[in-house]
């Protein structure tokens, strides 16, 4: 068992792409990223809308990384939350096969 | 004629439909159009006024006049935000960069609005030319421009872009779903022509006005949500903008439309454009240029006031406004 970083973002739809980068930068060796469905923030309520932008959508992502690697990208993903709507959390998480991540 | 005009537009399927969705979100109804469906309606009813506009177009040579109204256009586009800042700025406590933010979506057009114009000039018997389309095309985009610049000036590091972002930030102003959806169906339409039209109009032409019912619930139901979540955010003075805005761009634009020499049924699209207000190729590349705006004063002003007031009142009114000063 190995102890690991778990990164959570949900970024507005619009940003997707720049967290993208900054995670693929750092040298991620992956992530997984799905569509919002609803929620509730800044003092109103939001859901996943109908346009063909898509720029009201939230997008959730989700990677496990080790300590060098989350200290490399939490900087600017930080200044790009500043910006942007979106939150970060980042926790412990332990998993079976330390190559993977 | 004027009241015919205003009745036979309220009552018209797609306006009932709207309303109906409105009604629905209003009321905190469940009731949804599923989203990918939702999108492909979109598509489909871009292509088909892109196809169509096309055809028309391949069957006109491109004259002085048609020039004469896309310098006008594109002057209305880059030039109404300008205005609509001014107006923002004065009536209401926005911040610089929201009303900047705001004003772009004004100068920039709702291709909704467009179709159901097009739509209630046709049940009218109002002939007009599929150039317009173009023109729909060429208002989408330099409002943004003019957006950025308004956000800029005395506030530089927020209206400014990274030079790594530049690149997306043009792909998402020029390449948008909707102008390449649009624009791309107005070439394939030209070139093709009427032949072309004849393989796919069971697809495009005839099924038309059912989809554009399906799509307006749609509209109609996010214009109610927006507005209920969104109308807190603003104040006396920026709701009043997004009725009296409309208005000044089409009070502005009619002695244009007559300078020009232009016919009643394009007068009319024209006018409706410059008083219509974007909700998706603006507030996409504002959240990319001006990620400090706030989505839900915009989008609120846009769709949940100005569409509404457009689709219902507003698109008779520039009717009558164009056979005032159309040819």
């Amino acid at each position: 068992m190995f102890a690991k970083k778990r990164l959570e973002l949900s970024i507005e739809k619009p940003a997707f792409k720049r967290a993208c980068r900054i995670l693929e930068d750092a040298g991620v060796k992956g992530y997984t990223a799905f569509s919002a469905f609803a929620g509730y923030g800044g003092g109103m309520r939001w859901q996943k809308g109908t346009d063909l932008s898509a720029s009201q959508d939230m997008i959730m992502i989700i990677s496990v990384m080790d300590q060098d690697v989350i200290e490399k990208v939490i900087d600017a993903l930080e200044n790009l939350i500043g910006s942007h709507i979106g939150l970060l959390n980042i926790s412990d998480v332990t998993v079976l096969r330390d190559e993977k991540f | 004629m004027s009241s015919e005009l205003i009745l036979s537009t309220l009552l018209s399927p797609i306006v009932l439909f709207f309303i109906l969705g409105l009604g629905a979100a209003l009321m905190r109804s469940q009731m949804s159009v599923p989203e990918s469906f939702a999108k492909g309606l979109a598509i489909y009813l871009m292509m088909a006024i892109g196809l169509k506009g096309g055809v028309e177009m391949s069957k006109t040579a491109l004259s002085p006049d048609i020039f004469a109204i896309a310098g006008v256009a594109l002057v209305l586009s880059f030039g109404m935000p300008f205005l609509a800042y001014m107006m923002l700025r004065v009536t209401s406590k926005m911040s610089r960069v929201d009303a900047a933010a705001t004003a772009g979506h004004y100068g920039s057009i709702s291709i909704v609005t467009f179709v159901a114009a097009t739509q209630a000039l046709q049940l009218a018997g109002i002939v007009t030319s599929g150039y317009m389309v173009a023109m729909a095309a060429l208002m989408e985009v330099p409002a943004i421009m003019s957006a950025l610049v308004l956000a800029r000036r005395g506030m530089k590091k927020e209206g400014e872009v990274a030079g790594s972002e530049k690149g997306e930030l043009f792909r998402e102003v020029f390449l948008n779903a909707s102008v390449v959806v649009l624009v791309g169906a107005l070439a394939i339409g030209w070139m093709t022509g009427e032949a072309g039209m004849e393989k796919i109009a069971p697809f495009f032409v005839t099924p038309f006005q059912g989809v554009l019912c399906l799509f307006l619930l749609d509209m109609g139901l996010n214009a109610g949500r927006g507005l209920r979540q969104g109308w807190r955010q603003l104040d006396a003075g920026a709701l009043s903008f997004g009725i009296i805005m409309p208005l000044i761009g089409a009070a502005l634009t009619a002695p244009l439309c007559w300078l020009i020499g232009m016919s009643i049924g394009d007068a009319a699209l024209l006018i409706t454009l410059a008083a219509s207000a974007s909700y998706i190729a603006v507030p996409a590349a504002m959240r990319l240029a001006l990620p400090k705006a706030q989505p839900s004063i915009y989008l609120t002003l846009s769709l949940g006031v100005t569409f509404p007031f457009n689709l219902t009142l507003g698109i008779p009114l520039y009717i009558i406004l164009a056979q005032w000063v159309g040819g």
